[in-house]
């Protein structure tokens, strides 16, 4: 295979991992069962009894070795009439009526012997009397009963269609309260005889609560007050003061940075900055803490400015910095407008997962292999965003920025850059009659110089979408842009019904978000992540994929129960936050008996809530919060060079760490060179969706708590707020002791044990008491605790 | 954090009155960390959670682990290992061809031919000819399977660089030794299975060396030749006082452990720290080269006391194999000043020199350890250089996916032979061609996998290092 054929079949063909070469699936965009259903249409009964008798044994038994199944060569099924129909690499294989212009009959005759069929090495040639039969069947009209199972992509028509996901939600009756999710969950526990952990106490309850809503913990006086709290619904209270909190949109925001792959850099082979991407993130921080409805969250990220059209600027403003969903999407290649068939894969790919919990974008190379998408759909999607223009990150051989989206009208922008260029062209042309007045020796001239223009008028931009000419797109075959099939009209993915972009006029990607809302998947979807940041794991353990190939929801009922609750209340989720935080099941103890535990590893059930690491932006958080230094304000633009002085090659790649004591969310976070920190701990890979962040135990991560340098500065931050906080021990007393207690209520929210004190005390040593190194010994222990480090 | 007493009748209990007075003899400082925790976890609970645990390849293999040495920037393969005198005959004959690097590319309307810029000779028993840019490695062609007949995917520095590292010329996979450290574990808990020594980061950056959607553990770990090679790992405290704040902290996370016993996540917690103990010193040890003689240093080409260099990469490599790593990548150089000679072929001569001497110490130091037996040694880059240009007196060369030369050393592969072949000038890899999924599927091969078969589930599907390709070239294998 030349270097270039084997490019294009490797660059369109990764993710389907298969052990099968692409091609095979090319051709099987109807079917893969074979059928011998005879047609419904009539047929002749001499034909049908010719072909069954002659041509389908003959086929069968010296055609089928490689024209068959899922490696069809040369990409040519001889299974169905519509595979031959629409033939393989070479074209359809047989015209009816005409065994001359066939070319399966030059094949079977070897008019070319470098393509004569079988090949040499799988069989002898036919013989003249098969010949024969072929050229009869094929003059004769090439009668042909076998159909092809109605199928979408790799699913039957009729599996498609009662797919459980796709199927309209359940759930009835969706009153009641937290006690109906105890009631699903519970009734599965019994049913497996599991035995049930009881509840956690107020200040594991608390602590847990605080991480799950803000990624930060509680401090010990707010741990004092709720056990101290009689009242019977502090609980409650509780969960509303901590949904209320900005703290509460930097967490969850987070969760959905992770869902969409959010990253600084636009990923291409330079790397290169993107200044504008924070206002998106931001946005997304926002949405939160404001519990936008998530139909309007879903609409503003595909089509924000369309949106918001016509509304006050503010608002369109809004729309606008939300669309940076599509426009943050990875870019790959050196020149990535050549390479932005892959960009839009990244945008389909991350789509699909999103907000669908589908697997699309296999469907750029050839029809899904288990779900139903088929290469039609994947180009009818890919028509919608040929007709959006993406903001441009620029890269190497295309040079600078472009196409970012100005916060502002031309009206504006016109009002303030007229007055500006009226005095820079005065400014400028009093300075040439100056220059031409002195070198025509005329002396200094009397008036004074007009004052400087001052800078020029900026304006904010976003890192944004925009519409482009509108225009349908032809499938690429086999994923390569240069082998272009039919052109497919934008449209819905056909297993949805297939809607067609109605106004010519536009991109289709309102339509999109419509179409989208518009599919009880999308709510399963939606509650089964948050269901899965409150307990780590999903109702489908797979948030990404509700395919054939994703997990089955382990409480069916209790998802589309919640489904319908969601949508109920406005698609809000706050009020889910609520009903699932007020659950007993959300308020079980992390500790279970061995049984419990081996009859249900995963905890798919729920009878104990599982304990948790701290994830990396919670680990950083929570240092920075307890060493007193934590920054809460919110972050906007990082401190990236000037774009006027970008020369990035791939070669000399942007490359950068800013330090900073922002909240995690806030930190630059790169896409060719992971940021270290979040390397080391499971931080989210910002080249591709991550639903869920897997927690590793490696080394590395008990070095960075013996020897990192940011970790011990904390320490010692922590050692000097204990020294300057606990002077002296409260009512006499030891020194140490009153330290030790103030040093656990800081990091750990609790009263150190006689023991604990005991132990600690060794440590530090009464002597040592205004000793910072010997109190920043003991803040290091304390924070590279597992008690600590996790949540239980 | 105490338990609520409700489950402590399912907890188990330890004894405590034991754990106290260890927690005391601890804390005085008189035991260090290595082994504590062993003995206080079930070790064979803390082994059933240990991605990086020992474990058998698909069938037996002589290759027990793997030095592979990646040349940044693309290696003229016609100036190295892959002699053309037709190249020299037909010097600055006009040529035509559908070429990546120069499709559409104003000035390349018209190429020619260009001859190579060093003189070959043959080598050793095998008689395997090699230029005299690399007159020390010549000199152990008889231990080495050259394939002359590599093509790639890929004409970017990045994407072909990804490719030779992870099969993937876009997107992020998980790199070749991160597939051998999930396939095979590691024998020295206080080493990382996978490491990766760079001065600087090559192209696609840390992709390179990721392990993406296999488990965090398998990551390689940079290793940046100086004075302080990996991160974290040089103690910021003294010893005896970080051997305090362990114990204490061991001590506490056993009293949080107490009742959360059987959690994998909090056991393997205290087991890494541990590891990271062990690190601070098994690290440094082995990157310490004080002990080794003269001999030796001379063999690579070192001065004492060096701790950089290509000559030390190597050492180094030969030192970490040796301690269990099952899997060390050298790179020589970065994304800039490498192999990439488009402006001029001298500056391949720098860049021969670093790595040439080094290797060949590396093979005999091997060899005469014995250590070549059980020890796979590949040599690569991510693309040759075009045997033309636009003019023919044009002082450098292209990118050149079509063809390029690598070679394998050592355990299971067959010594002292060439294979596949390009054509007369070196344009095209025409017999029997080897792809970057094929090498991928040889080495795996070598290390006991088939390549088919070691397979990872993500995100539904089952993900290989050779993709859907891939096909052993058995001619190498001994």
């Amino acid at each position: 295979m030349s270097g270039r054929r084997r490019a294009a079949t490797l660059l369109r063909c990764w993710g389907c991992v298969l052990g099968l070469p692409c091609v095979a699936f090319v051709m099987l965009a109807v079917a893969s069962l074979l059928a011998s259903t005879p047609s419904a249409v009539a047929a002749d009964p001499s034909a049908e009894a010719f072909f069954e008798k002659e041509v389908r044994p003959l086929l069968v038994n010296r055609c089928f070795e490689c024209h068959a199944g899922e490696k069809a060569g040369g990409g040519l099924s001889l299974e169905t009439r519509d595979a031959w129909a629409a033939g393989g690499e070479s074209g359809p294989a047989i015209v009816p009526g005409d065994a001359e212009a066939s070319l399966l009959m030059a094949a079977v005759r070897g008019d070319d012997p470098a393509w004569r069929m079988p090949p040499d090495d799988a069989g002898p040639p036919l013989s003249a009397a098969e010949v024969a039969v072929l050229t009869r069947w094929v003059a004769g009209g090439a009668f042909d009963p076998r159909v092809a199972t109605a199928s979408i992509g790799g699913m039957s028509e009729a599996e498609a269609r009662s797919w459980w996901a796709f199927a309209p939600l359940a759930a009835t009756d969706i009153s009641g309260g937290p006690e109906r999710i105890d009631a699903l969950l519970d009734a599965r526990i019994a049913e497996a005889g599991l035995p049930v952990s009881g509840p956690a106490d107020d200040r594991v309850f608390l602590r847990r609560a605080t991480y799950d809503l803000t990624g930060l913990p509680p401090t010990a006086d707010e741990v004092e007050a709720y056990v101290a709290d009689p009242s019977s619904d502090k609980t409650q209270r509780l969960i509303d003061r901590l949904l209320a909190s900005p703290d509460y949109g930097v967490r969850y925001g987070r969760h959905w940075l992770d869902v969409v792959r959010y990253a600084d850099t636009a990923g291409e082979n330079t790397d290169r900055p993107l200044p504008h991407a924070w206002r998106y993130r931001n946005w997304v921080i926002d949405a939160f803490h404001a519990d936008m409805p998530y139909d309007e969250f879903v609409r503003l990220q595909l089509a924000g400015d369309l949106m918001r059209t016509g509304e006050p600027r503010e608002r369109l403003n809004e729309g606008i910095v939300a669309t940076g969903y599509l426009a943050i999407a990875r870019r790959f290649g050196h020149d990535i407008q050549k390479d932005r068939h892959l960009t839009y894969e990244d945008v389909i790919d991350n789509l699909g997962k999103t907000f669908l919990g589908l697997t699309i974008s296999c469907a750029r190379c050839h029809d899904h292999k288990y779900d139903p998408v088929s290469s039609e759909d994947y180009y009818a999607l890919c028509g919608i965003l040929e007709s959006t223009r993406f903001a441009f990150p620029g890269c190497e051989p295309q040079g600078q920025p472009r196409d970012l989206v100005p916060l502002a009208s031309a009206e504006e922008i016109a009002a303030a850059r007229e007055p500006w260029e009226r005095r820079r062209a005065a400014y400028e042309a009093a300075v040439a009659a100056r220059a031409a007045a002195a070198e025509a020796g005329a002396g200094e001239p009397a008036e004074p110089l007009p004052p400087e223009p001052g800078p020029e008028p900026t304006f904010p931009l976003a890192y944004a979408v925009a519409e482009a000419e509108p225009m349908d797109v032809a499938i690429q075959l086999r994923g390569d842009p240069e082998q272009l099939g039919e052109v497919v009209p934008r449209r819905w993915l056909d297993v949805f019904g297939g809607d067609t972009v109605a106004a010519e006029a536009s991109s289709g990607r309102a339509e999109l978000a419509e179409w989208i809302l518009a599919e009880p998947l999308a709510a399963r979807v939606i509650v089964n992540r948050v269901w899965q940041w409150h307990f780590g794991r999903g109702l489908v353990a797979t948030a990404n994929d509700f395919g054939s190939r994703g997990e089955a929801p382990s409480h069916p009922e209790l998802l589309d129960w919640l489904a319908a609750r969601f949508l109920a209340e406005g698609g809000r989720l706050k009020p889910m936050h609520r009903l699932i935080m007020q659950t007993q099941a959300y308020r079980r103890s992390s500790l279970a008996s061995t049984v419990a535990v081996e009859a249900d590893p995963d905890n798919r059930l729920l009878a104990r809530f599982a304990r948790r690491r701290l994830s990396a932006e919670e680990l950083r958080d929570s240092l920075l919060a307890v060493s007193g230094r934590l920054d809460p304000s919110a972050g906007e633009a990082h401190p990236f060079p000037a774009e006027s002085t970008w020369t990035f090659t791939q070669h000399g790649p942007f490359e950068a760490v800013y330090p900073t004591t922002l909240r995690s969310v806030y930190v630059m976070r790169p896409r060719q060179r992971q940021h270290p920190f979040f390397a080391i701990f499971d931080g989210a890979d910002p080249n591709a969706s991550t639903p869920r962040r897997e927690t590793t135990t490696v080394p590395t991560q008990a070095l960075y708590f013996l020897n990192d340098p940011f970790f011990h500065e904390q320490a010692e931050a922590l050692a000097s707020r204990l020294i300057a906080e606990c002077p002296a021990p409260p009512g006499g007393g030891s020194l140490a002791a009153a330290r030790i207690q103030h040093a656990f209520s800081l990091a750990l929210q609790r009263a150190a044990a006689e023991e604990e004190i005991e132990l600690l005390g060794g440590l530090v040593g009464e002597a040592a008491a205004e000793d910072a190194a010997a109190w920043a010994g003991l803040a290091r222990v304390l924070l590279a605790s597992s008690e600590f480090l996790h949540v239980d | 954090m105490t338990a609520p007493t409700d489950h402590a009748a399912w907890a188990c209990q330890p004894a405590a009155v034991a754990r106290r007075g260890f927690l005391r003899s601890s804390v005085a400082g008189s035991l260090l960390m290595p082994g504590i925790l062993s003995q206080l976890l079930e070790g064979e609970a803390a082994a059933a959670v240990d991605p990086l645990a020992v474990k058998p390849p698909h069938f037996p293999a002589k290759a027990k682990r793997i030095i592979f040495l990646f040349m940044t920037g693309g290696v003229s393969h016609v100036d190295t290992f892959d002699p053309k005198p037709a190249l020299t005959r037909d010097h600055g004959k006009e040529i035509k061809a559908d070429h990546p690097e120069i499709k559409d590319r104003p000035g390349y309307e018209h190429i020619f031919l260009k001859r190579p810029q060093w003189e070959f000779a043959p080598h050793g028993q095998c008689g395997t000819e090699v230029s005299t840019l690399f007159p020390h490695v010549a000199e152990c062609v008889d231990e080495i399977a050259l394939i002359r007949s590599m093509h790639t995917s890929h004409s970017n520095h990045y994407n072909a660089t990804l490719g030779m590292h992870t099969g993937s010329f876009a997107f992020s996979r998980p790199s070749i030794g991160s597939w051998m450290s999930y396939g095979l574990g590691t024998h020295n808990a206080n080493l990382p299975g996978f490491v990766v020594i760079a001065p600087q980061q090559t192209y696609a950056g840390t992709q390179v060396y990721a392990s993406d959607f296999l488990p965090g553990a398998h990551q390689g770990t940079l290793v940046v030749p100086g004075e302080t090679p990996v991160a974290n790992v040089a103690p910021r405290i003294p010893s005896p006082q970080q051997s305090r704040e362990l114990a204490a902290l061991a001590a506490l996370n056993r009293r949080h452990l107490g009742d959360r016993r059987g959690d994998p996540l909090l056991e393997t917690r205290l087991q890494s720290f541990e590891t990271a103990f062990g690190m601070q010193m098994a690290v440094p040890e082995a990157f310490d080269l004080g002990r080794e003689d003269e001999a030796t240093l001379a063999l690579y080409g070192l001065k004492r006391g060096q701790t950089s260099g290509f000559g030390w990469q190597c050492l180094v490599a030969r030192r970490l194999v040796e301690r269990g790593v099952r899997f060390v990548e050298l790179i020589d150089t970065g994304s800039s000043n490498n192999w990439d000679a488009h402006g001029d072929m001298q500056t391949h001569v720098p860049l021969a020199k670093n790595v040439d001497q080094p290797i060949a110490g590396l093979l005999r130091d091997l060899k005469r350890r014995g250590m070549l037996d059980d020890t796979l040694v590949v040599w690569t880059t991510e693309f040759g250089r075009t045997p033309f240009n636009n003019t023919a007196d044009a002082p450098g060369r292209e990118h050149h996916p079509w063809a390029f030369s690598s070679w394998l050393a050592g355990a299971g592969v067959k010594k002292g032979i060439v294979h596949g072949a390009t054509d007369e000038h070196g344009l095209r890899a025409v017999e029997q061609p080897v792809h970057v999924h094929d090498l991928h599927a040889t080495i795996l091969h070598l290390m006991g996998f088939d390549h088919e078969q070691l397979t990872f589930r993500h995100a539904g599907r089952d993900y290989r290092l050779t993709d859907v390709h891939g096909q052993v070239v058995r001619e190498v294998l001994a």
